[in-house]
């Protein structure tokens, strides 16, 4: 016998169909969809592959991000992968599970994931509005003997006592009045029961802001010399924005860490400057919803200017950064009597290459006149010493080699090789050079007397080259036979050009970026702390009794952590019962 | 029911205004207002800018090539064989340049920002060029793209750049122009077409003799031939 036939006795009622056999049985693929989207243990499931996934993603190594997109690179990063994941690397790397953040397949598991907490959400929000503001205030008389909380008082309690214990608890009392019984309902913090929609909510929101970052996101790193000004977008752009580096600022601790990096910078608009302000790592300047932060700082930089003797026009100014080094020995020379005639760092201008080494020395002039060249030799197995020659001794010919930290003794000199420095260096093929003086090797600069950072604009003693006091020298070579060296300020003329080292320059990395998600970030976590505070802090209580002539029952609803029973009782006690009284029921 | 109706009573006793003069207020008074407010500010933002109207009241930026000046035939665009587009850009020195005022002038087009490292290497060819080709009616316009005057004035000095420096504040003309990037130099001739287009820095002379021992002409002395020799004087 079917059972509705039997619970209806004349009309054959088919049986209700439930889950899956309910959606699929009336073949309504909507129903379906909207049935799977709204299912905890489908929603359940997904949450699980999303956060096993993440955790592959943790642990298996994931394509760096100069290297996706090039083939080549990709290609040669999976080579170094064969010799951990060996024939797994192709399959691995098929699938994805070296890229798993940004695989088709993991947006889809999100957006399912994000579809199905609103589905959710949606689902539940009429039952949980319609629970808060309508709540069922009468319950049948089998609900005061299977309820989770529950409590028996063998004696009818004073009715409006307990209102009072109830409504002192801040309670929302209702009274129903029949005969031969009094039933209460009171219910406290109806609100938080829409909690767990407000954490939900949150997860939809953060996965929202997840998308809208994507779509929207804007980042420009830019890198600008103090004095520089460089476009936020692309040319053409008719929003277009430039920032200005005005000043750009380290601050080092003594054993040379970085304390804080800060620049000024003005912020121009449609030819108006429109901003000026102090940009730092987390202390970004913030201008038309656009937000610049310092993300790097170079401090050895050095403006050069070459100006056409013939107009009178600047044909080049440029602020270079030297950021490759090049060796300097550090070198003292005493006579014989032993008194110091060199103690520096020296800046290596000329080049030799012989058969079998290559010499970058320096012609010093000592304060008798006599010239030396000091330099080091690199030979051919990379063995590097400090060289010393002396024009006339026979060109050529080394007449002392020293390792780093030896002493040696020359024609009278005693010659010390204290250590190898690096200086701040860089070639400069585009430098304006009189053809007069073409062939004389590619202009390259180097930085002497410096720190890290101008003393101008920067604190704190970090050296990262040797400085030794006194204003920085630049070094060009390659402008012609003899080396150029300038201190700030300085010019020197050369074949009709004149060059001038107009100061020691710092550089800022500013990253400029818009991600309008980040609204949206604030609104998830008001949500998803108002959703906790609400289901932790404030959970809804909902209260019945039933009184007769004879006993009191009640029972509550409540979260397991709220230990309703123990409230249940002091209500009790509060409305005048004696604890003999009480039959604790759970 | 008939209560509910009553909707044009007045609201307040002795204040005249009912609910008929109300909906009267809303469906026309404050569309009208609002329309207004809105076109009030769109004129506001427009108009602020005094940088981009000309004394004239003519907008800055690209404009429509007089009939008087196109040549049947040719159509209006930056590709070589094309009539370069007009415009009409505020200049440093206060002034303003239309492009089509220069016909009858061979013009070397150049786009330029100061934070342009190319940019500023190759300027001073252009100095030079002109110097050498103004003789012969070269007009060189180095049309500053999106900078303020006081940023390119000093470099237009520093430079000693005497050709005029148009200001494209919104990029407008750069947009007519398709430029892919900076530097993007446009050389045309009298006729006012476009002879070629160079995208990126202009190579300086090489060497000072090939073998043969003539002079290799630079990039810029070779195209700037070719618009100075090319259309009626």
């Amino acid at each position: 016998m079917e059972r509705g036939e039997a619970l209806s006795g004349r009309v054959q009622v088919p049986p209700a169909p439930r889950g899956w056999s309910r959606t699929f049985g009336v073949l309504n693929p909507l129903k379906a969809v909207w049935w799977l989207f709204t299912n905890v243990r489908f929603a359940l499931v997904l949450l699980v592959v999303l956060c096993s996934l993440s955790l592959l993603g943790v642990l298996l190594p994931q394509k760096p991000l100069a290297v996706r997109g090039d083939a080549m690179l990709e290609a040669g990063w999976l080579k170094m992968q064969e010799g951990k994941f060996g024939f797994l690397t192709g399959p691995l790397d098929e699938v994805q599970l070296f890229d798993i953040f940004h695989a088709r397949w993991f947006g889809i598991l999100l957006a399912l994931t994000a579809v199905s907490t609103g589905a959710y959400v949606v689902s539940r929000l009429p039952g949980a509005w319609r629970a808060v503001t309508q709540p069922r205030k009468r319950v049948p008389d089998r609900f005061f003997e299977t309820a989770p909380n529950r409590l028996e008082v063998a004696e009818a309690l004073d009715t409006e006592r307990l209102e009072e214990a109830l409504r002192r608890a801040r309670y929302r009392v209702e009274r129903f009045d029949e005969a031969g019984s009094t039933h209460l309902f009171a219910d406290r913090f109806a609100w938080g029961g829409l909690g767990t929609l407000f954490t939900h909510a949150a997860v939809i929101v953060f996965l929202l802001s997840a998308v809208v970052s994507k779509a929207d996101a804007f980042s420009s790193p830019l890198f600008l010399a103090e004095g520089s000004t460089l476009p936020i977008f692309p040319v053409r752009d008719a929003n277009q924005m430039q920032v200005e580096l005005r000043d750009a600022k380290a601050q080092f601790a003594a054993d040379g860490q970085a304390l804080d990096y800060r620049s000024e910078i003005a912020i121009y608009r449609r030819g108006e400057e429109l901003k000026r302000c102090t940009s730092t790592v987390n202390s970004p300047c913030t201008f038309a919803g656009y937000k610049f932060y310092q993300s790097a700082y170079f401090g050895f930089g050095a403006e050069v200017q070459v100006r056409d003797l013939q107009t009178g026009n600047t044909i080049y100014r440029e602020t270079l950064a030297l950021a490759g080094t090049a060796k300097a020995p550090h070198v003292v020379i005493r006579d014989g009597a032993g008194t110091v005639l060199v103690d520096q760092t020296l800046v290596l201008t000329d080049e030799l290459n012989g058969k079998d080494f290559t010499y970058r020395g320096t012609l010093v002039r000592l304060p008798s006149g006599r010239l030396v060249s000091v330099g080091l030799q690199t030979a051919d197995d990379g063995d590097e010493r400090l060289a010393v020659l002396e024009p006339g001794q026979g060109d050529g010919l080394v007449q002392l080699s020293l390792a780093e930290g030896e002493s040696g003794d020359s024609g009278g000199l005693q010659v010390s090789y204290q250590k190898a420095e690096a200086l701040p260096y860089a070639t400069v093929p585009d430098l304006p050079v009189p053809a007069t003086d073409a062939g004389a090797g590619t202009p390259a600069l180097q930085l002497s007397n410096v720190v890290y950072g101008t003393d101008k604009t920067s604190a704190g003693d970090a050296t990262l080259a040797a400085s030794h006091g006194g204003p920085a020298v630049l070094t060009l070579t390659g402008l012609a036979a003899q080396a150029v060296k300038l201190q700030p300020g300085e010019s020197v003329r050369v074949g009709g050009y004149e060059y001038s080292f107009l100061g020691q320059r710092e550089f800022a990395g500013i990253t400029v970026k818009r991600d309008r998600s980040d609204y949206l970030v604030w609104v998830g976590a008001v949500l998803i702390l108002a959703g906790l505070m609400a289901t932790f802090w404030v959970p809804r209580r909902r209260f019945w009794a039933k009184i007769t002539a004879t006993r009191t029952v009640m029972a509550g609803q409540a979260p397991a952590h709220a230990r309703y029973t123990r409230e249940l009782k002091r209500l009790a006690r509060r409305a005048g019962s004696a604890p003999e009284t009480l039959k604790d029921e759970h | 029911m008939t209560d509910n109706l009553q909707v044009s009573e007045p609201l307040e006793p002795g204040s005249g205004l009912s609910v008929g003069s109300r909906g009267v207020f809303r469906r026309i008074v404050l569309p009208i207002l609002v329309i207004g407010v809105i076109a009030a500010a769109i004129w506001w933002l427009e108009s602020r800018g005094g940088d981009d109207v000309s004394p004239t009241g003519e907008r800055y930026g690209p404009v429509e090539l007089p009939a008087a000046v196109r040549t049947a035939g040719l159509d209006i665009g930056t590709e070589e064989g094309q009539l370069a587009p007009d415009f009409l850009l505020g200049s440093l020195d206060g002034g303003e340049v239309r492009l089509s005022a220069l016909r009858g002038q061979p013009v070397v087009l150049n786009f330029w920002a100061t934070w342009c490292a190319p940019c500023r290497k190759e300027l001073p060819q252009f100095v030079a060029a002109y110097d050498r080709h103004r003789n012969e009616g070269l007009v060189v316009l180095a049309v500053n793209m999106q900078e303020g005057k006081s940023i390119a004035r000093d470099k237009a000095r520093e430079f000693g750049m005497k050709f005029p420096v148009p200001i494209d504040v919104d990029g407008e003309v750069g947009d007519e122009y398709r430029l892919l990037g900076l530097p993007m130099t446009y050389f045309i001739d009298r006729a006012g077409v476009v002879r070629s287009v160079f995208s990126g820095p202009l190579q300086e002379r090489r060497t000072d003799t090939d073998v043969r021992g003539a002079i290799e002409q630079s990039d810029l002395e070779q195209r700037i031939a070719q618009i100075v020799g090319a259309g009626p004087p």
